[in-house]
């Protein structure tokens, strides 16, 4: 099949799920808080709201406060065209590919702290300032995790690495699994902005990372940042899920829907979570982090003295 | 590539006027050539405010002796002519640092550079006479046919870490660095850390090259060196307030970067695996032209941002993206590139290490993979380090307001002459970001050529294709950035002019630049969990009470090497020295007779 067709099918599934689950995350929330809550497809609405309005900019702001946006969805698009959608496998495949995952997320995150910097409030300097830290850590525990995965399918190719095309025998390498399992968990919790490392609600406590950072931005500026958000989340689900379901059957509807039962699964996981527990302290946070290290660090110790 | 060789007649005792050019110095000379003219013509612009009171003559004659030095070392064929030009290049280094010698901190500064560096000659006089005895010449290439027996060869190796370690700047003989880049003039200071320090890499290559065989130890001692500098390097960068001096360390960091390559690179070799030696090698000899490339621009920004703003420290600017736009667009590029990401070359060469650190993490024996994944580990830590210290770097000194001024005075553009050779190596920094293939070719082949396989043989496919990819995945990026762009204009459309308002504060109703993140308080979190490792120190007390009164308050960081282990060092020397004086002979003429002595038993012995 022509690959421009491929990762256009791969795009638009992507736009059109990921919303939906966000909206899934909230409504657990809701359950767990005894609300109604709003609709699942609240994410939808909301996009189509902002979409609509118009932008306000500060006056001390430059070119880069409107470039940080555009490149943080244009590179969480290019991310998402490495990670596979359920059956359909990723369109862009090669040895080495979890650098460049790694590395243009990078490039997002240069320009939203830049784009932080750039409004000169001290509100957004400091959720820059923490962004900067604790990415540093979660870049730790994501390395590990790769370096585990990567010795334990023997590939440095993100699809392969995750068991999307060969699944991971959890029989053979349970214990490994588990502990890059749980330690892949929190390195999406901190990397999208979820309690307990931020909370994605809130902009107006000093305590807020992702949200206070891009407190300045409206209109389609905020519109291309939230979606970014959305499709990360969504994205960073869809390693999870080939680890923790490595079940592969042959038969397209079959598998499609396992993947979806399995994307409800870690949603209605990330909002219990969400629900049970309260945002750490700032100064906690860091050892959250170095255990998702540690724990992927036990996962290749063990997988080393296991050969 | 086949090596060159170009000779003529030269009557020093032992010295020949050897010239090679083969592989290994082709890629050095490419930076050394880029970074000599660019600065060059930097130096036209920027050297302008100097001309009333200096004279500059002195300095010109210098430049082209540095120039001249560096080429004729990576070009050398013969013991003699190398060190003969390595000398060249440390007088006229010297010289080009303490231009500005009316200021005590310069000429302190240039004083330490000319100790270390001399230092480090006379362990490198002493490993040169190593290998020449073993090689019965003093050419390089009858060197480096000779055998090597294991001890004479480590005995060389490490005489190599560390005698060229102190030109490169590992840690901890690198404290001549920090404070030489800040005190020269900013040309020399991009070409010092583009070029310079690039030759005690090149050092330790081509001793690499000349002592075929090493043992096991030598791969893991440059992989733990790497780790050490590339990780401590950033962290130091993130504690600086000075441009000059943060750069200067991440020159630290980016030779950790390269010593992690090379480590790797010897591993494979010593593991007999040339395709993981060619890997590791390849990818450390293009992160040295990287690494000259964008830190070439960073200085050359710096400058332009110093003689804008007659300082540098960074917690005094902001907001010059308004008046020097161009400056501000060719730093971001640089910046983007030393952060390694996409795009731009830094990311070429690390993607380049990361995959050699993973084939040696697959194919390695046990310590041999751990340290890989270490190795691994470190690069992704520094990764994300110099992205925090780049993102805080660019985001103090060219966005949000101008911290101490209301306004930055509009006056003098930066003249065209300090634009033009930024603009020159940001092109080379997009080039090889895009277009990698012939840049990781020549690397390719020197890395080969180092140790001692054939290019053809290996599955260098394996590597290209990867990188094909990449650059499909920028440009599709790019792609998406101007998709993105011209959607946001048709949403925009029917609702410009776009309104324009105060930064939102949350309710103050007075913002001013004060409110602003400062690069120490940006990088706060990040040195205060590692305050032990930097001592980090911190004078003066904070705000008390409701109406507090005005108070000051100052932190630094403080390098470990300088602190603890040479300032106890030369404490000690001193206070021995003066012992020693105490005893000293106060009279001319005894030290006549000393010499005439001398020259008596010289006679004796030629006589006898």
């Amino acid at each position: 099949m022509n690959i421009v067709f491929l990762i256009l099918v791969h795009w638009l599934i992507v736009l059109t799920l990921a919303p939906l689950f966000t909206g899934v995350i909230t409504k657990v929330k809701a359950f767990f808080a005894g609300k109604k809550g709003p609709s699942v497809f609240q994410a939808y609405f909301d996009l189509q709201k902002l979409f609509q309005k118009s932008s306000v900019y500060s006056s001390t702001t430059t070119w880069i406060f409107r470039a940080a946006p555009i490149v943080n969805l244009a590179a969480v698009l290019v991310l998402s065209l490495l990670v596979p959608v359920g059956v359909l496998k990723a369109p862009v495949q090669f040895a080495g590919d979890i650098f460049l995952a790694a590395y243009i997320l990078g490039l997002a995150r240069f320009f939203m702290i830049a784009a932080g910097l750039d409004t000169g409030s001290s509100f957004e300097g400091m959720g820059a300032s923490r962004e900067a830290f604790f990415s540093c850590l979660t870049e730790l525990a994501l390395f590990m995790n790769f370096i585990t995965l990567s010795l334990v399918a023997r590939s440095i190719s993100l699809s392969t690495m995750i068991g999307a095309d060969f699944p991971l025998s959890w029989k053979l390498m349970g214990p490994i699994l588990l502990l890059v399992a749980a330690s892949f968990f929190i390195v999406i919790l901190a990397e999208n902005a979820r309690i307990p490392v931020d909370d994605p609600d809130t902009h107006l406590e000093l305590t807020m990372i992702h949200e206070v950072m891009i407190l300045d931005h409206s209109g389609v500026d905020l519109a291309y940042m939230f979606y970014a958000a959305i499709i990360k989340l969504f994205v960073f689900a869809g390693i999870l899920v080939p680890i923790i379901f490595p079940i592969q059957t042959g038969n397209i509807t079959v598998d499609m829907l396992v993947f979806l039962g399995a994307m409800l699964v870690v949603s209605i996981m990330i909002g219990v979570v969400e629900s049970v527990m309260a945002r750490l302290r700032l100064n906690r946070v860091q050892n959250l982090l170095l255990i998702a290290f540690a724990l992927a660090f036990f996962g290749f110790v063990v997988k080393m003295w296991k050969g | 590539m086949i090596e060159k060789l170009f000779q003529l007649p030269w009557h020093v005792p032992f010295g020949e006027f050897s010239l090679k050019l083969d592989p290994l110095s082709f890629i050095f000379l490419i930076p050394v050539a880029i970074m000599i003219l660019s600065a060059a013509i930097y130096a036209v612009g920027y050297m302008r405010p100097f001309k009333a009171t200096k004279s500059m003559g002195l300095h010109i004659f210098f430049y082209f002796l540095l120039s001249s030095a560096l080429v004729l070392i990576v070009l050398a064929n013969n013991v003699m002519l190398f060190l003969g030009a390595w000398e060249m290049m440390t007088i006229s280094t010297y010289f080009l640092i303490v231009f500005h010698d009316e200021k005590a901190s310069v000429r302190r500064a240039g004083f330490l550079y000319f100790v270390m560096s001399h230092c480090g000659t006379f362990l490198l006089i002493l490993m040169f006479f190593l290998m020449a005895q073993n090689g019965g010449s003093m050419n390089f290439n009858v060197i480096s046919h000779s055998k090597f027996p294991v001890l004479l060869a480590s005995a060389v190796f490490l005489l190599a870490i560390v005698g060229f370690g102190v030109k490169a700047g590992f840690i901890p003989v690198h404290i001549w660095l920090p404070h030489a880049h800040p005190a020269s003039p900013t040309h020399v200071s991009a070409l010092l850390s583009g070029v310079t320090i690039k030759t005690g890499i090149y050092g330790i290559c081509r001793v690499l090259w000349m002592v075929g065989v090493l043992p096991d130890w030598c791969g893991y001692l440059l992989l733990i060196i790497g780790v050490l500098c590339g990780v401590m390097g950033v962290l130091y960068a993130l504690g600086q307030h000075e441009l000059k001096k943060l750069l200067a360390y991440h020159s630290i960091e980016n030779i950790g970067i390269i010593a992690l390559g090379m480590g790797v690179g010897l591993l494979g070799r010593s593991h007999q695996m040339p395709y993981l030696a060619v890997l590791g090698f390849g990818g450390a000899l293009l992160h040295v032209v990287n690494h000259a490339l964008f830190k070439g621009l960073l200085f050359l920004g710096a400058g332009a941002v110093i003689q804008k703003t007659h300082t540098g420290e960074m917690d005094q600017m902001g907001g010059l993206a308004r008046v020097m736009p161009w400056v501000s667009l060719l730093f971001l590029v640089g910046s983007l590139a030393i952060c390694g990401l996409p795009l731009f070359n830094g990311f070429i060469s690390e993607f380049i290490i990361y995959f050699g650190l993973f084939h040696g993490l697959f194919y390695l024996p046990l310590q041999g993979a751990f340290s890989c994944a270490v190795g691994i580990i470190a690069l992704a830590l520094m990764g994300s380090l110099a992205l925090a210290c780049f993102s805080k770097v660019y985001g103090t000194v060219f966005l949000g307001q101008p911290r101490h001024l209301k306004e930055w005075p509009q006056g003098e553009r930066t003249s065209s002459w300090m634009l033009i050779p930024m603009l020159f190596l940001g092109g080379w920094c997009l080039w090889i970001g895009l277009f990698p293939k012939t840049m990781a070719n020549v690397a390719f082949s020197s890395g080969a050529y180092l140790v001692h396989t054939d290019l053809s043989r290996l599955p260098m496919e394996n590597i290209f294709l990867p990188l094909s990819f990449i650059i499909s995945g920028a440009l599709l990026f790019l792609a998406l950035v101007v998709g993105l762009i011209i959607l946001r204009r048709r949403l925009l459309k029917d609702l410009r002019p776009l309104p324009v308002r105060e930064t939102w504060v949350c309710g103050f109703s007075q913002v001013t630049s004060r409110f602003q993140y400062t690069s120490s308080s940006f990088a706060r979190l990040i040195v205060g969990m590692v305050r032990t490792i930097l001592f980090f120190r911190r004078e003066g007390e904070g705000v008390k009470g409701k109406f507090p009164p005005k108070v000051s308050m100052r932190s630094s960081v403080h390098d470990a090497s300088e602190e603890f282990l040479f300032k106890p060092m030369f404490v000690f020397l001193t206070g021995l020295s003066r012992k020693l004086d105490i005893n000293r002979i106060r009279h001319t003429q005894i030290y006549l007779m000393y010499i005439f002595l001398y020259l008596i038993f010289l006679l004796a012995w030629k006589l006898k």
